[in-house]
């Protein structure tokens, strides 16, 4: 007698698996996905984390999405920045943003970064890569500061500056070249700003505004479009066309408003006024 | 099954056709199409094996543990508690939920993708309730 499973099972339906193996063997290949192909960045500094993205989302070679937010939110006090697929990491980030909720009012603690942590490097290991998720991911929490990088197949990383997506040799440069330890608010803003900017300017993935976002023990501050070096100038010329340009040849005005009269028949004297009888 | 196992095994597909099978015990060509010797033979679906025996896999680790840390007693109480628990005596009705079992399993507090991406309910078959009572009546 098979008993029912006790197991929630895979969520995903497997029933077109067949037929999509039969045609990217006929050689017709899978739709493109939007991808972030980003740069983002995280750094430690005296108080906290400052954490850095573009806001350009491309799919292939035309820009998607001109001003997209990448730095997700976790908790209060944690933040996610996210490259890869634009699907898998928001809906990734919103998944683990629930999970740690619940965790917290279960335990009755402040959340903490490496819990969020573990829950998206399990979560990516189980799906062996197929989720495109590359996260960076910053909190304050009661154990202090804490930056980690999480790759799309579930290894992480515990580091004080961290740079991911296509950009991220240009922002990493810049990183190793200025980052030192200990930084004040506005130097640290300063470098990650010239992180992204470099990222933004030398790679064809990553384009527009500059996001950053500060977390220190205390609170959070989210400076959306806090750089915006790619403003579009405002055309010299108006293209508007004055009234009048083009001449009245005729004029036809048709009312829309329907009149009617309506004049009651009667029958032959005797039934004058009866109602037809329904019931 | 003595082993500790994290991930689930890479099994080779043994021809079946229990996945496609009616009340007959034969492929139910009016759901499933014309049977194909290719699909059930060979498999591509390495995540596939892997999603859909993962949570088997974690649960038999924690057993094992459980069997040779505390002895045989331990892990055949909690699978007697959730038998107990999954009895359901109803239809199979669409909308099903098992608080009890939930909180046996240790999901209670978990999101997971299921829970918030299965397409509307309106997709399924009606018919699918009398398949699935005859499954049920019959084992």
């Amino acid at each position: 007698m098979a008993a029912a499973s006790v197991y929630k099972g895979a969520g995903f339906d497997f029933s077109n698996e067949v037929r999509n193996n039969f045609l990217s063997e006929r050689g017709i290949p899978l739709p493109k996905a939007t991808s972030t192909g980003t740069t983002i960045v995280g750094c430690l500094f005296k108080d906290g984390i400052i954490l850095g993205a573009d806001t350009r989302a491309t799919e292939g070679p035309i820009v998607a999405d001109k001003n997209c937010e990448k730095i997700h939110y976790i908790t209060d006090n944690i933040r996610c920045c996210g490259a890869g697929t634009a699907a898998d990491t928001e809906f990734t980030t919103a998944l683990i943003s629930s999970n740690m909720e619940l965790h917290a009012l279960s335990t009755g603690r402040k959340p903490r970064v490496v819990t969020a942590m573990t829950m998206l490097k399990q979560m990516l290991f189980r799906y062996q890569g197929h989720i495109g998720a590359a996260l960076v991911l910053g909190g304050v929490d009661a154990t202090g500061p804490q930056l980690f990088t999480i790759h799309p197949h579930g290894s992480t990383d515990k580091l004080p500056y961290v740079t991911m997506g296509s950009g991220s040799l240009a922002a990493m440069a810049v990183f190793e070249a200025k980052w030192r330890p200990n930084m004040e608010r506005a130097e640290a803003l300063d470098l990650v700003c010239a992180a992204i900017s470099a990222g933004i300017f030398n790679d064809l993935g990553s384009g527009s505004n500059v996001d950053a976002c500060v977390i220190t023990a205390s609170h959070t501050e989210m400076l959306r479009n806090f750089v915006r070096p790619n403003e579009r100038v405002q055309k010299e010329r108006s293209y508007q066309f004055r009234r009048g340009t083009t001449a009245i040849k005729k004029e036809e005005i048709r009312s829309l408003v329907v009149e009617e009269d309506i004049t009651h028949i009667t029958g032959r004297g005797a039934t004058e006024g009866e109602a037809m009888d329904t019931s | 099954m003595d082993s500790l196992r994290i991930v689930p095994a890479r099994e080779t597909k043994a021809a079946t056709t229990q996945d496609t099978s009616n009340s007959f015990g034969l492929h139910d060509t009016l759901q499933y199409g014309p049977r194909s010797l290719a699909a059930e033979v060979t498999t591509n679906s390495k995540i596939r094996d892997r999603l859909e025996n993962w949570e088997a896999t974690q649960d038999n680790l924690k057993l094992q543990m459980h069997r040779q840390v505390f002895g045989l007693h331990m892990p055949m109480r909690l699978m007697m508690e959730r038998k107990l628990a999954s009895y359901n005596p109803h239809m199979p009705v669409l909308p099903q939920s098992n608080v009890h079992l939930d909180i046996l399993m240790g999901r209670d507090e978990l999101l997971d993708t299921a829970d918030f991406m299965m397409p509307a309910s309106e997709m399924t078959q009606p018919l699918d309730i009398h398949a699935d009572m005859e499954k049920k009546l019959r084992m």
